[in-house]
């Protein structure tokens, strides 16, 4: 006896389902394709070794404004008065985070500097409140990721003979874009894993799973 | 992309395709997904400017953004009081794990200690004073909750029920108790070794002996959970570590229903629940007659009932094989020293005490006493020791309570009304007590029927001192630090509360104290004898420090074991109420973490079940996942059987723990309380709740839903995940022919 079609197991959805799976696949390759047009501009490759005995990350992005709570401008700061990165960001090489500088940190000179300007005066009435600005995040990596500044920094600059440590914006610079240029920061770098694996690729930094995801 | 993945996992759930198909779709869109996942799209995986960043104002010197300071604090979750040390970053706890200097938990630490974090950072806890009105629990402020208490704190007997309590608490809850006039304290706990200590004051003069597991080169322990449940588990269990390493000690547990303890034990005996002493009794027998002890110190009257019970006679009673009873006894001969125990199962029905007498028989005529059971040191400050807790003050609690001795009740560390099995009538005398004031953090059963709760601190954002209740050695106090600021800033430390009460009730000696913890430092450096900076500070980085202790020493008084047999034969069966390391006696029902992971036994997660062995399942027509309805005279309750062989056929088990009506989103309406339906039976010499006596009928409810459990199976099917030997084989490991 021939079999009824009825009594086979025919399940016309899963065609479907699988277009779906193709279709989510294209638009994820055609949107990549679109954001590499939309940001990856100009200055493809950044010209010398920017980093000397490094292969320097050549990939740019064009991240969003994100407005601040006070107008800081890394330029004045890291570009105009030179002031090396870690002065502020004291926790970068010795920890994972490079931290923003604690509040009494910013007073130890502006008790005294540019107190008329009014973004100082904002930042000593929160002093005075015993407030901490709320600042926004730009540079935010998922949860899984765990990057740590510290190795970074040993590795680049303080394990790199032939790079001076009051240079140390140059290594900055190779995850975080020329910042001493910057008002408020913007993100300049891609940041995604195959911004980071190009990278440790080339360096010949580590390339098991967990040394970023534990 | 997501939305399209997560549109065609819904219609997966309604359908019937088969996992194959499943894995075969997964694994296509995964590899598209893959060809461009190293490099998504910016706006699809990273963001900008959606987190804040908050600095510090001006930061401690030590104080680095992404590096943990470790703090040492006390665990509270059990009354064990291990030591632990807090992983502290940005101002927040994040990891608690066991200080390596502590001589009761020596660097570890349980499940429960663990998920202590979730019970600190839990979003279901009190944050606001509550007060009674129109019968309903309305927020309040702490001015109007207090003042509340001072106008009828002395309306009349008043009383405390805690939990098991010691240190600069106990004082000021008994400082507190005696300027309102009450003089009834009653410590609850329910999962205690009330019933071995009792039996070990009363027979070898110390309640609180040392127990050298590791020295022993055989463990006979009955019933007693020394991995999970009894006195001070952490602490067991690492000497359990040292008494198997080589050359390997062997563990022979008899219990109705397997523990964790069981679980690991070389050779487990399924006893008749009950019958605990007549196996001691034999086994004694065949140590006396076979293998020449000589049972020095034993009295006439104990030697004749060991006589009455030789191997064959004890097996017909307790349902142990006569060869096995034999074995465990050449066991016991052959490897001295050797340490019999008693707890658990074996101490929670009417012949507890007995049971736990005959345990130190045992050890009497084995020699073990001096050698693997040694005298433990008491506190030379009797006021602050450890007040255990057990669950014949339960009972009490409610036998008062009914018979309208209690007019005004404060409670805190216990939850009464969800322990107390209905036959005790908790809930009636409860509705007599006049003024119910719970101090907690949580608003569990007890909480919820109070007139007036106090939102407490987390143990880990309060003061405190404590006695841990087993440590061998000098005796420790071990100090409890706050490891950040309050979660919800309403909420007042235990000591802070209790020190207020107690200063508005007028007690003398207290004004000079703004708060607990300037208390507890005076306190301390009374007892220490110095007020130095740095001393507090030394202390409050090691956590703990010596306190003086006096020695004790042991003697052997005979004749303390009475009863022998369970006489129960009406046909149905013994529910026993199991205790396990996780839920405890409830108070872990709130933590996901521990409601998540597997029970050691079933595996079961997020549920209650029942343990029936395969035969007694087959005669009952019940099969794995079915569910059944347990009735006792004192009610029933129903949830899904689990068939396994770990238990006595004539007995079934039900974890206590969960079966909460309260106590948050976690622990409300998840699984059965086995507690309700107890017949109300007691130890006929302490007057512990026998949790594993009550005679139920069970009946096949006529559902079946599997039971969601970690491995489905348990059989191998040839696949060779572990791997074996056989039994003899493995018999000869341990020395044996």
């Amino acid at each position: 006896m021939v079999k009824d079609s009825s009594t086979k197991r025919s399940i016309p959805w899963i065609r479907l389902s699988m277009l779906m799976v193709f279709v989510g696949a294209i638009i994820v390759i055609a949107a990549q394709v679109l954001d590499q047009k939309l940001h990856y501009v100009g200055e493809d490759v950044v010209p010398g070794p920017i980093v000397p005995g490094t292969q320097y990350p050549d990939e740019k992005f064009t991240g969003i404004d994100v407005p601040q709570p006070i107008n800081f401008s890394h330029k004045i700061h890291a570009g105009d008065n030179e002031i090396n990165c870690m002065f502020c960001h004291t926790y970068a090489r010795r920890s994972k985070v490079s931290g923003i500088p604690p509040l009494s940190k910013c007073m130890g000179c502006h008790t005294v500097i540019a107190t008329d300007k009014p973004e100082i005066q904002k930042l000593t009435a929160m002093w005075e409140k015993g407030e901490s600005p709320k600042w926004n995040k730009v540079h935010d990596l998922p949860d899984f990721v765990h990057f740590t500044h510290q190795r970074h920094l040993k590795r680049f600059l303080f394990d790199n003979e032939e790079l001076d440590v009051s240079d140390a914006k140059r290594v900055c610079s190779m995850c975080h874009g020329d910042i001493a240029e910057m008002t408020v920061a913007k993100k300049s770098r891609p940041l995604t894993m195959g911004f980071c694996i190009r990278c440790h690729e080339a360096n010949e930094g580590p390339s098991d799973c967990t040394k970023c995801h534990k | 992309m997501s939305q399209v993945k997560s549109g065609e996992i819904k219609t997966m759930s309604q359908s019937k395709l088969d996992r194959r198909q499943f894995l075969k779709g997964l694994g296509l869109g995964g590899a598209g997904v893959a060809l461009a996942g190293c490099d998504l799209p910016s706006y699809v995986t990273l963001e900008q400017g959606e987190e804040n960043v908050i600095s510090y104002l001006a930061p401690d010197e030590y104080v680095i953004p992404g590096v943990g300071v470790w703090y040492a604090s006390t665990c509270l979750g059990c009354a064990g009081g291990c030591s632990i040390h807090g992983r502290v970053r940005e101002g927040r706890v994040l990891k608690l794990e066991g200080n390596p200097d502590s001589s009761v938990n020596m660097g570890r630490l349980c499940q429960m200690g663990q998920a202590t974090l979730q019970s600190h950072f839990n979003p279901d806890r009190i944050a606001n004073p509550l007060v009674r009105k129109n019968g309903s629990l309305v927020e309040a402020s702490w001015d109007d909750a207090l003042s509340l208490i001072n106008e009828k704190a002395n309306s009349g007997k008043a009383a405390w029920a805690t939990g098991a309590i010691s240190g600069h608490q106990r004082v000021v809850v008994e400082t507190h108790l005696s300027a309102i006039g009450g003089s009834n304290h009653y410590a609850i706990e329910q999962i205690n070794a009330n019933v071995w200590q009792t039996a070990c004051g009363d027979i070898i003069g110390d309640p609180n002996p040392e127990i050298h597991l590791d020295k022993a080169k055989v463990i006979f322990s009955l019933g007693a959970d020394f991995l999970a449940t009894f006195i001070s588990p952490v602490h067991f269990a690492a000497h359990y570590g040292e008494f198997r390493s080589v050359p390997r000690g062997t563990l022979i547990q008899a219990e109705p229903a397997m523990s964790l303890t069981g679980g690991n034990a070389d050779h487990w005996v399924g006893i008749k629940p009950g019958t605990e002493t007549s196996l001691a009794l034999g086994v004694a027998n065949a140590l006396m007659n076979k293998h020449g002890i000589s049972g020095s110190g034993i009295s006439n009257a104990t030697k004749s009932l060991i006589n009455e019970h030789d191997p064959a006679t004890a097996a017909s009673i307790c349902d142990v094989p006569a060869d096995r009873i034999e074995k465990i006894a050449a066991s016991l001969a052959a490897n001295s020293p050797s340490i019999v125990l008693a707890g658990g199962t074996a101490t929670a029905n009417a012949n507890g005490y007995s049971a736990a007498a005959a345990a130190l028989m045992l050890n009497q005529i084995l020699g073990n006493i001096g050698v693997t059971i040694t005298s433990g040191r008491e506190l030379a400050y009797p006021q602050l020791g450890l007040i255990e807790g057990n669950s014949a003050n339960l009972k009490d609690l409610a036998v008062d309570a009914n018979k309208g001795k209690i007019d005004v009740l404060f409670v805190s560390g216990t939850n009464p009304l969800f322990l107390a099995p209905k036959s005790i009538k908790m809930d009636e005398g409860w509705n007599k007590i006049g003024f119910k004031v719970v101090l907690s953090s949580m608003l569990d059963e007890t909480a919820s029927a109070a007139d007036v709760v106090l939102p407490l601190a987390s143990s880990l954002e309060d003061w405190g001192s404590h006695i841990p209740a087993y440590s061998t050695g000098t005796r420790n106090l071990a100090l409890q630090q706050p490891l950040m600021e309050p979660v919800f800033s309403n909420t007042r430390g235990f000591g802070d509360v209790v020190l207020g009460l107690a200063k508005q009730a007028g007690a003398p000696g207290l004004d000079e104290y703004d708060d607990y913890y300037g208390y507890l430092r005076s306190a301390i450096s009374v007892l220490k004898k110095t007020d130095s900076e740095k001393e507090w500070n030394s202390f409050l980085m090691a956590g703990q420090t010596p306190v003086p202790s006096l020695g004790r020493k042991l003697s052997y008084i005979d004749g303390k074991i009475s009863q022998t047999a369970n006489t129960a034969t009406d046909g149905g069966l013994t529910l026993i109420a199991s205790a396990r390391m996780g839920m405890w006696d409830g108070r872990g029902a709130n933590l996901p973490w521990l409601q998540e992971s597997p029970d050691q036994i079933s595996k079961v997660v997020w549920d209650s079940w029942a343990e029936l062995h395969p035969k007694t399942a087959k005669s009952l027509g019940i099969k794995d996942g079915d569910y059944v309805t347990i009735k006792s005279s004192n009610g029933e309750i129903t949830t899904r059987a689990f068939i396994y062989k770990g238990i006595h056929p004539g007995a079934i088990a039900v974890p206590i723990g969960r079966g909460h009506s309260a106590l948050g989103r976690y622990a409300k309406n998840n699984g059965v309380n086995p507690l309700f339906i107890l017949d109300g039976g007691v130890d006929a010499k302490t007057g512990e709740i026998a949790t594993a006596a009550t005679r139920v009928e069970v009946k096949n409810a006529g559902k079946n839903k599997p039971l969601a459990k970690l491995m489905e199976i348990d059989r191998q099917h040839g696949r060779k995940l572990v791997a074996t030997i056989s039994a003899d084989k493995q018999r000869i490991t341990e020395g044996g022919t």
